[in-house]
This record gives C-alpha cells, sequence and structure tokens, in this order.
C-alpha cells in the first residue's frame, strides 16, 4: 500500500506539489493524470525517494521513504520518463548491476531476465552496449531491469512514450498479470483511453494541487475519462 | 548577428549557472566564496612567484625574461590542457543533433564552441598573467605608456595561439580515433602519446632557456622566434610600439581565422563518423551472462566502467600516475647519475648523507606529490548526470554510494603506488618499519586527495553538462580540488625540507602516519555527516 499524506513540495517559493493526499491499496492499477508540469513526475521521484519534499509523509507498505528509504526502494521499482541507463554499458550487465543492487538472487535474474528479454523481442540485443540504442530499446531495457527483481509496487512515468505497438501490448499484459498477484502499479500517463481500460484508480492533479482521486468509475462516470480530464482542466 | 548572440548565451548558461543561484545570499556568498577564495589564493601564489622571480632579474634589468618564461609556462600549459580537452569540448557534444537541425550555418556552430574554449582559457590565463603584471608594476624600471591598453590586449590574446595548436591537434586526435573501431581507446592513446611528445618537447627546452638567461644581449630576440607572443609582450612591457602591437593583433586574427577554417574542412564529418561508429548497431550473438555480484562489487565495476570509457577522465586521471611510474623507473635504474645532480656544488649542492640517510623521507615525498596531484573524485558525482536519478531510486543507502566511490579511486590509485613502493625499497634496501608505514601512506595520502574531491563536488555538482570535459577539467569543483592539491603538494615539500636532517626518518614516517589518519578520519566523518546532505539534495 502507498499513502501520500499531505505531501508539498517546492521549488524556491514555487509550490511544485501542494498538500497532496491519497493512497494507492494492493491490487490497484493507478493511473496518474495531469497536464505539463502539474507535477506528476515531482510526486513520482519524491515517492521513489530520488526527491526530498518539504511537508508530509510518503509510508510504502507501513514505511516512511523519509525514514527507511532503503527498505521501501527494497519492494519497489522505477521507469523514469526518459529512459536513463549507464549507457556505455552492455545492456545485460546494466541488467545484471540493477539486480544486484536488488540482491536478486541467481536464480530469479535467470528466470525473469530471460523471460522479459523473450517478451520484449529483446534477446539477441543483450550483449550489445546501450548507447547503440534505440529510444524505445533502451525503454525496454529500463523496463526488463525494472520487473527482473519482482517488484511489489511498480511505479512507472510516462512507460508508453516510444514503445512500439507490440511491446505496449506486452506491458500492459504484465501489469494485469501483477495486479492478480495483488502488486501495485502506479504510473503517469497523457494516453487517457489507455489509462481508461487499464487502470481500476486514477487520480488528476492541476498545478500542483489534487484536484480528483478515486476509482475509475467514480470520476468518469458515463462520460470518458478524456471527456472529464478536459472539463476538470477547463475549470 | 542576433542568432548568434542567442546562440552563444544558451550555449554559455549551463556553465554560468553558479552565479545565478536562486536562493538566499547567504547560501550564494557561500557557493561563489570558496571558488573565488581559492582564485584568489592562486592568483597570490602567482604574485609571490612572480616577486621572487623579479627580485632576482631586476638587478641586471632584465624583468621582461620573466615575462616571458611566465607567458611561456602558462601558454604550454593550455596547450597540454587544451589538447584533451578539445577532443571532448569540441567533438561528441551533447547538443550536436539540435544545433544541426536549427537554421546555423555549421561554422557558425563551431566558432561558439571554440569562443567558449577560449572565455575558459581566458580565465585560466589571467589567473597567471594578472598577478605578473602586477608584479611588473613594482619591479619595473620604467612603466611604458600605454602599459594597461597594451595588458589588456594581451590578456585577451594570449590563449589565442594555445588553443588554436590544441584544437588542430585534438582535430587530429579525433580524425585518427574516428577511423578505428575502439575509438575510445585510441583516443586515449593518442591523446596520451601527444602529451608526451608536447611535455618532452618543452623538457628539451630547458638547455635553450639556460642559454637565453646567459646572453642576456639577444634575449629579446631569441624569445620572440622561440615563441612570438612571449617575445612581444615583454618587449611591449619595456616600451609601447604600436606597429608591433598592430602586427600582433592581426597576427591572433589571422591564427583564429585559419583556424576555424581548417577545423571547419573535416569537423563535421570527423563528428558524425564518431557519431557512426558509437550508433552502428553490433551483431553480438554471443551467449548471455547472467552474474551475480555484492552491492560493493557491483558499484566499483560500474564506477571502474565509467573511468574507462572516458578518455579525458583516464588521462586527466592516470597522467600523474603515469609519471609517477615513469619517476620511479628513473630513479631506480639511474640514481647514480641523479644523485651527482643532486649534489653537485655548482648545482643544488645537496649534501649526500642528507639524501642516503632519507630516502625514505624522499619516498613519502614523491607518493605525497602524486596522490595529491592525482584528482579523481572530484567529478565523479557530476558525471553521473541525470543517471543520478537511477542511483537515488535504488535501495541503497547514500553511504553506500559514496563508500563505493572513494573505493574506485583507492581501486586506481592505490596498486601503481604500492607497486612504484615496493620496487623503491627493493632499490634502497628501506627498513622494514619504514616500509610498513610508507606502504599505510600510500593509501592513507590519496584518501585524503580522494575524500577532499567528493565532498567538494558534493558541494559543486554539475549535473547537467554537454560533455564530459567540461566536468573533469572545467567546473568549479575540478578547480578548487586542483587547487588544494597544490597547496597541499607546496606544503608537504615545505614540511619536509624543514624536517629533512633534523628528525630520524622513522620518527617522520610515524607521525605523518597519525596525522594523516586523523585527517581521514576527520574528512570521513565530515563526508557522512554533509556530504549525505548534499548527495540527497542532488536533483535533475
Amino acid at each position: 500500500m502507498i499513502e501520500i499524506k499531505n505531501v508539498t513540495k517546492k521549488y524556491g517559493d514555487k509550490k511544485a506539489i501542494d498538500d497532496v493526499s491519497f493512497t494507492v491499496d494492493d491490487g490497484d492499477i493507478f493511473a496518474f493524470i495531469g497536464h505539463n508540469g502539474a507535477g506528476k513526475t515531482t510526486l513520482i521521484k519524491s515517492i521513489v525517494g530520488i526527491h526530498d519534499f518539504d511537508s508530509g509523509d510518503i509510508i510504502i507498505d507501513g514505511k516512511s521513504i523519509k525514514t527507511d528509504a532503503v527498505a521501501c526502494k527494497k519492494i519497489m521499482a522505477y521507469v523514469p520518463d526518459n529512459p536513463e541507463t549507464y549507457e556505455h554499458m552492455k545492456a545485460i550487465d546494466y541488467i545484471n548491476f540493477i539486480c544486484d543492487m536488488y540482491e536478486v538472487s541467481k536464480e530469479t535474474r535467470e528466470k525473469n531476465i530471460i523471460k522479459y528479454a523473450k517478451i520484449f523481442e529483446m534477446e539477441d540485443k543483450l550483449n550489445d552496449t546501450i548507447d547503440s540504442y534505440s529510444h524505445g530499446m533502451k525503454q525496454k531495457i529500463v523496463l526488463i531491469s525494472a520487473l527482473a527483481h519482482d517488484p511489489k509496487i511498480l511505479i512507472m512515468d510516462e512507460p508508453f512514450v516510444g514503445l512500439d505497438p507490440k511491446a505496449v501490448f506486452d506491458i500492459k499484459e504484465i501489469l494485469n498479470k501483477m495486479v492478480k498477484e495483488k502488486k501495485i502499479v502506479f504510473y503517469s500517463t497523457h494516453i487517457l483511453d489507455v489509462a481508461e481500460k487499464l487502470c481500476s484508480r486514477v487520480a488528476i492533479i492541476k498545478n500542483g494541487k489534487l484536484i480528483k482521486s478515486g476509482s475509475m468509475k467514480e470520476i468518469k462516470g458515463d462520460k470518458s475519462l478524456e471527456k472529464v480530464f478536459m472539463e476538470l482542466e477547463d475549470k | 548577428m542576433k542568432k548568434l548572440y542567442s546562440l552563444i548565451k544558451a550555449c554559455m548558461s549551463s556553465d554560468m549557472s553558479l552565479f545565478k543561484i536562486k536562493t538566499n545570499k547567504k547560501s550564494k556568498l557561500s557557493k561563489i566564496g570558496l571558488p573565488l577564495l581559492f582564485s584568489f589564493f592562486l592568483m597570490f601564489t602567482i604574485w609571490v612567484y612572480a616577486n621572487a622571480l623579479f627580485e632576482q632579474f631586476t638587478p641586471f634589468h632584465l624583468q621582461f625574461i620573466v615575462i616571458s618564461l611566465v607567458v611561456f609556462f602558462t601558454s604550454i600549459m593550455t596547450i597540454v590542457e587544451g589538447i584533451y580537452k578539445t577532443s571532448s569540448l569540441l567533438y561528441n557534444c551533447k547538443d550536436d543533433q539540435l544545433l544541426l537541425s536549427l537554421p546555423i550555418k555549421k561554422r557558425t556552430i563551431l566558432f561558439v564552441r571554440i569562443l567558449k574554449f577560449y572565455l575558459f582559457e581566458l580565465i585560466y590565463n589571467s589567473m597567471f598573467i594578472i598577478p605578473l603584471i602586477i608584479a611588473y608594476l613594482r619591479w619595473a624600471d620604467k612603466i611604458p605608456e600605454h602599459f594597461f591598453l597594451t595588458s589588456i590586449i594581451m590578456i585577451l590574446t594570449l590563449p589565442i595561439i594555445p588553443i588554436a595548436i590544441s584544437c588542430i591537434i585534438g582535430g587530429i586526435i579525433s580524425n585518427i580515433s574516428s577511423r578505428f573501431k575502439h575509438k575510445k581507446i585510441t583516443q586515449t592513446i593518442v591523446s596520451i602519446i601527444f602529451l608526451v611528445l608536447v611535455l618532452y618537447a618543452s623538457y628539451n627546452l630547458e638547455n635553450i632557456i639556460n642559454y637565453l638567461v646567459k646572453n642576456a644581449s639577444s634575449i629579446n630576440d631569441i624569445i620572440t622566434k622561440l615563441y612570438y607572443p612571449a617575445g612581444i609582450f615583454a618587449s611591449l612591457a619595456v616600451k609601447f610600439n604600436l606597429t608591433d602591437l598592430l602586427i600582433y593583433i592581426i597576427v591572433n586574427i589571422v591564427v583564429f581565422t585559419i583556424t576555424i577554417y581548417l577545423l571547419n574542412i573535416s569537423y563535421f564529418k570527423i563528428n558524425s563518423r564518431l557519431k557512426s561508429i558509437t550508433t552502428v548497431k553490433k551483431v553480438n550473438n554471443n551467449k548471455i551472462v547472467i552474474r551475480k555480484n555484492s552491492i560493493n562489487n557491483s558499484l566499483i565495476k560500474k564506477e571502474l566502467s565509467t573511468f574507462l570509457e572516458t578518455p579525458v577522465f583516464i588521462i586527466n586521471a592516470g597522467f600523474g600516475l603515469v609519471l609517477y611510474l615513469i619517476a620511479v623507473i628513473i630513479i631506480t635504474i639511474k640514481f647514480d647519475s641523479l644523485l651527482k645532480v643532486l649534489v653537485d656544488p655548482n648545482g643544488l649542492n645537496i649534501k649526500k648523507e642528507l639524501i642516503l640517510n632519507n630516502t625514505s623521507v624522499m619516498i613519502l615525498l614523491l607518493v605525497s606529490v602524486t596522490s595529491f596531484m592525482t584528482s579523481i573524485s572530484n567529478s565523479l558525482i557530476s558525471l553521473e548526470g541525470k543517471n543520478i536519478n537511477i542511483l537515488k531510486s535504488l535501495p541503497i543507502s547514500p553511504k553506500r554510494i559514496l563508500d563505493s566511490k572513494i573505493n574506485t579511486c583507492l581501486f586506481i590509485t592505490s596498486p601503481i603506488l604500492l607497486l612504484g613502493d615496493i620496487v623503491l625499497f627493493i632499490r634502497f634496501k628501506i627498513k622494514i618499519l619504514e616500509a610498513i608505514l610508507l606502504l599505510l601512506l600510500s593509501i592513507l595520502i590519496p584518501l585524503v586527495s580522494h575524500l577532499v574531491g567528493l565532498i567538494i563536488n558534493l558541494k559543486y555538482p554539475k549535473l547537467d553538462y554537454e560533455n564530459q570535459a567540461e566536468v573533469i577539467k572545467q567546473s568549479t569543483s575540478s578547480f578548487i580540488s586542483v587547487t588544494i592539491g597544490m597547496i597541499l603538494c607546496a606544503l608537504s615539500y615545505y614540511l619536509v625540507l624543514k624536517v629533512i636532517g633534523k628528525v630520524q626518518p622513522l620518527l617522520i614516517l610515524s607521525v605523518t602516519t597519525l596525522v594523516f589518519i586523523i585527517i581521514d578520519l576527520i574528512l570521513y566523518l565530515y563526508l557522512n555527516k554533509v556530504g549525505i546532505k548534499e548527495f540527497k539534495k542532488l536533483s535533475i
């Protein structure tokens, strides 16, 4: 479970996140939507421990990211909006590096790396250096390394950008499977129709403030998510 | 023109970020205060040295020799530094694709990059030339007319010729390496060969310089022939001559224009070849190797791979260590010849017994100088760039990350220093207790350098950069670390001179060990307290 409790984050005098609170339960696929610069990435970076925040707290499975960051990060995986990797490394070395950090056993990593490399059609490319990859291939490597350690919580920032249609389909399948296993998927997106079909819960953020949060049904009612979003944005 | 101005502004904006900190005055002062303090210190040191040289030459009315010597050596340093900066500053820039897609002439892009290089070298050169001019004002027999105008023009133009030479050599290195499959390894090797050649050439100039000092009547003419800007500056500092000054200005403009013209011929071809090699899809059907490492080993492996993949980093960090090894080899093989030079009554006139009875202290000095001049850690945080977010999102504590960076630095420096130690121990039959202390000091002394570098880099990170040379050679962090290294070198030399022959070598080594254990402990505690806080604040 992720509990966001009155989190505020300032850049200078500007509040990037303003007193945001909501919870994400086990088994949720949670869509986090908002316009560019609304504060989505800032909140995601705060959840995964990249950014400190000024007030409030973020609780991951009962532990605070402020006071017990390593324990919180241990059960999470983070996929950034840009596929940031050590580009001079071979893909397999990068994935091994991430697995080492999560202390993944040899058996688990052997099983998962091969499994996800096959799904994303990357198995014959893992011995290449990442700097020879396209944007989408880099994104796939980040996804493989995030999934290789069987995270309980998967946090993603715009995960579908740059992926080919098959990879988008595959990742949706993987997310659905994770949810069935009572894991949490929390991601930000601009692709509202995918979010509408895929997610059980949604939160909408505008200028750093949470303006709507709840189950997908509650939020959109009979309308499409896109329409609801546009109405809220226009207010 | 407006387009050019916008381009220059955009390219310089990230480098000037230090002066645009939008926090309170106190924080801004502490960020800018330290670099300013160190700049002042460096300039003060140059001023002291210049005064000492002027004092020797003034009785013979040869002050202009000091001017030409300082100009000459500043230019040599600019060339040496510039050679390995060029391959990163001009080639492999991150903003290549963006700039090439804009409606700007290719030559303008090249001009702006060289201009940026020039502006940094101008700051660097000024730190040597301004104190020289101030000292000259005190010692000159007579200040010629328009001296201030001449000085300003000289300060502005002195970096041009060294930069032109660096750009051409850097262009040749990049051209050669772009034709190889393993371009980074080739670049490192070719750069080192060029640097050794430049150093060898400047080492051989010593005889000529000695000749110049002894033959004062024709000095100015010879200096001008040896290095034109040095001779002109020396000449104009004695007597103003408008024609000479105008010719000199024209020469610089011509050199700058020719350099841009020459580089422009193949610059974009080389750049695209360098990029095409890295982006060529490699068919690699080797079996996938999945192996497990401990967190610490994996972190060190990652740091080492970054180090080995960055030619400018290897050259910058490894050059001191290579010189150390060369020094060890020369001392081991040619000690008798060296001893003759050191004890020569017409030369340094050092007592033979003093040297032979204090070889362990000499080794200590060699290790100290190498350690303080080998600055690796001052760019390890900055080089993470946007990848800092990967590290911060991983389930490892900041302490572990910082420890891994220090361990990597020790992993690079210790084997070379320890190997050199052992060779020298065997050559000079060092006593066992002294040998143990020296081995310990070969870890403790570089550790100070690594801790200081990392602490400074955490205080002055530069995560958003166009190329690695900006971080390794031109950042605030590297400037402060190198200055501290130079101060510590001078301090080590001074302290050794003070105690050698007066205190037993074993006592010197024991006290030094104790002092360095304390310094290392203090720095490590500081890193764990303040450094971790700074690490948590890192953001891009």
